[in-house]
């Protein structure tokens, strides 16, 4: 399924190679336990025997879990690609090209994933708001102030969420609106030095 | 209602009627059980023991913790559980039914007239009025009814931005991330996190929110001049 996604050329050996290195991606990086050796070894190798299946499997796996662990950027890619190129018992360039693709093509996917892997906090994953204006009311003062309802979806990776609502008056928003102002200056402050 | 119709005393349903008291008092075309109920108990209280029950029925609409108080009348009055507990939820929801609506539209003779049809005692209306009418309304800051009606807000809101350099799962991260803490009106407090792209939508939102409703308030002004 995977190979289909991926652009035509495909010379010789390269369009099993980059559904392979989909699959190493999917179990190692997405937590996509349904993709086994022996399933990719069936699809895309038949004809490969087991061992040198499984030394392949190894070799590209190694390679990948290098890349995006270090979060490669293009020219670190190429520097290590050709040195693996150059390695005894390392990778032809027609393989390099392949995993170069790949890596360009799903650097950002694998590294959100892997950040997320790292993350054991409820995570905001939503929010919904609606402002309402209340036009009858035991207390005269509240007729006509607008009010903002607010529903913010919390939760774990791959766990039930919790919803959280909450009311603002219009005071309440824009202290809230201040304050994320000051996260984002924070932010772009650190970004700016490094 | 059934319940409520089976311990009655006749002499209390001869102004006819499905739920007792009125059709259009302030408690609805039917007076709830527990009101009726209370209304027929109350008759066999003494003037000392209502007030107390009354208090406490107060003290429970303002959220407050009221079993200490209730056991000590329980001990004292020599009124059995069953007793107590129609007397006080019938006082609850009787109170609870008239502090809702507005003092510009609810009059005081209505209130009274229902009551008095509900054949509570002159002297326990007087009180019942002083509660709904008078200087003993709950205070509308911590009462129990308003609260209902409205969600928890942010009580305090922390955060801190966090940039993880290096994970089990990532030799170089270098990701900010936000985690905020936030303590709700409710006492309930919740952490969580916030990827960056994340906070720029909230923030958006958030703005957006604030613009909205600075908008509507335009509007209604508007519309006051108008």
């Amino acid at each position: 399924m995977a190979a289909s996604e991926q652009p035509p050329p495909p010379p010789e050996g390269s369009r099993p190679l980059s559904a392979l290195l989909s699959g190493i991606a999917q179990a190692a990086f997405h937590g996509n336990a349904d993709i086994t050796e022996e399933l990719l070894h069936g699809q895309l190798y038949p004809e490969a025997p087991p061992e040198e299946f499984r030394a392949l499997r190894a070799k590209m796996g190694g390679l990948l879990q290098s890349i995006a662990s270090a979060d490669m950027d293009l020219n670190q890619l190429e520097a290590f690609l050709t040195a693996q190129t150059k390695k005894q018992g390392g990778i032809t360039s027609d393989q390099a090209a392949v995993i170069a693709k790949f890596w360009k093509n799903h650097r950002t996917h694998i590294h959100e994933s892997l950040i997320n892997q790292s993350r054991w906090d409820n995570v905001l994953k939503n929010m919904n708001w609606r402002v309402d204006l209340k036009s009858q009311s035991r207390h005269i003062d509240q007729i006509n102030t607008p009010v903002a309802v607010v529903e913010m979806e919390l939760g774990k990776n791959g766990q039930e969420s919790e919803f959280l609502c909450l009311e603002f008056d219009e005071a309440k928003v824009s202290q809230m609106l201040k304050k994320l102002s000051e996260i984002e200056e924070s932010m772009t402050l650190l970004t700016q030095t490094t | 209602m059934t319940r409520g119709r089976g311990r009655g005393h006749g002499r209390h349903r001869d102004t006819g009627g499905e739920g007792g008291g009125g059709g259009r008092g302030f408690l609805g075309p039917r007076v709830p059980v527990e009101v009726e109920a209370m209304a027929r108990g109350v008759q066999d209280v003494g003037k000392e023991v209502f007030r107390r029950l009354l208090k406490v029925t107060v003290n429970a609409l303002e959220g407050k913790d009221c079993k200490e108080s209730v056991k000590l009348i329980a001990e004292s009055a020599n009124l059995s559980e069953e007793q107590l507990a129609f007397l006080i939820s019938g006082m609850y929801t009787l109170l609870q039914e008239a502090l809702r609506l507005p003092l510009s539209t609810f009059k005081q003779e209505v209130f009274k007239e229902d009551l008095k049809e509900l054949r509570i005692p002159e002297d326990f209306i007087v009180d019942f009025s002083s509660v709904v009418f008078g200087n003993r309304r709950p205070t509308s800051e911590g009462s129990a009814l308003i609260q209902k009606s409205r969600l928890p807000s942010i009580q305090d809101f922390k955060w801190r931005v966090d940039v993880a350099i290096s994970t089990s799962s990532l030799a170089r991260a270098l990701q900010p991330s936000i985690l905020m803490m936030m303590k709700l009106s409710d006492g309930t407090a919740h952490r969580f996190e916030v990827p960056v792209a994340k906070f720029q939508e909230l923030r958006y939102n958030v703005a957006l929110i604030l613009k909205e409703m600075n908008d509507l308030e335009k509007r209604s002004v508007l519309k006051i001049q108008d």
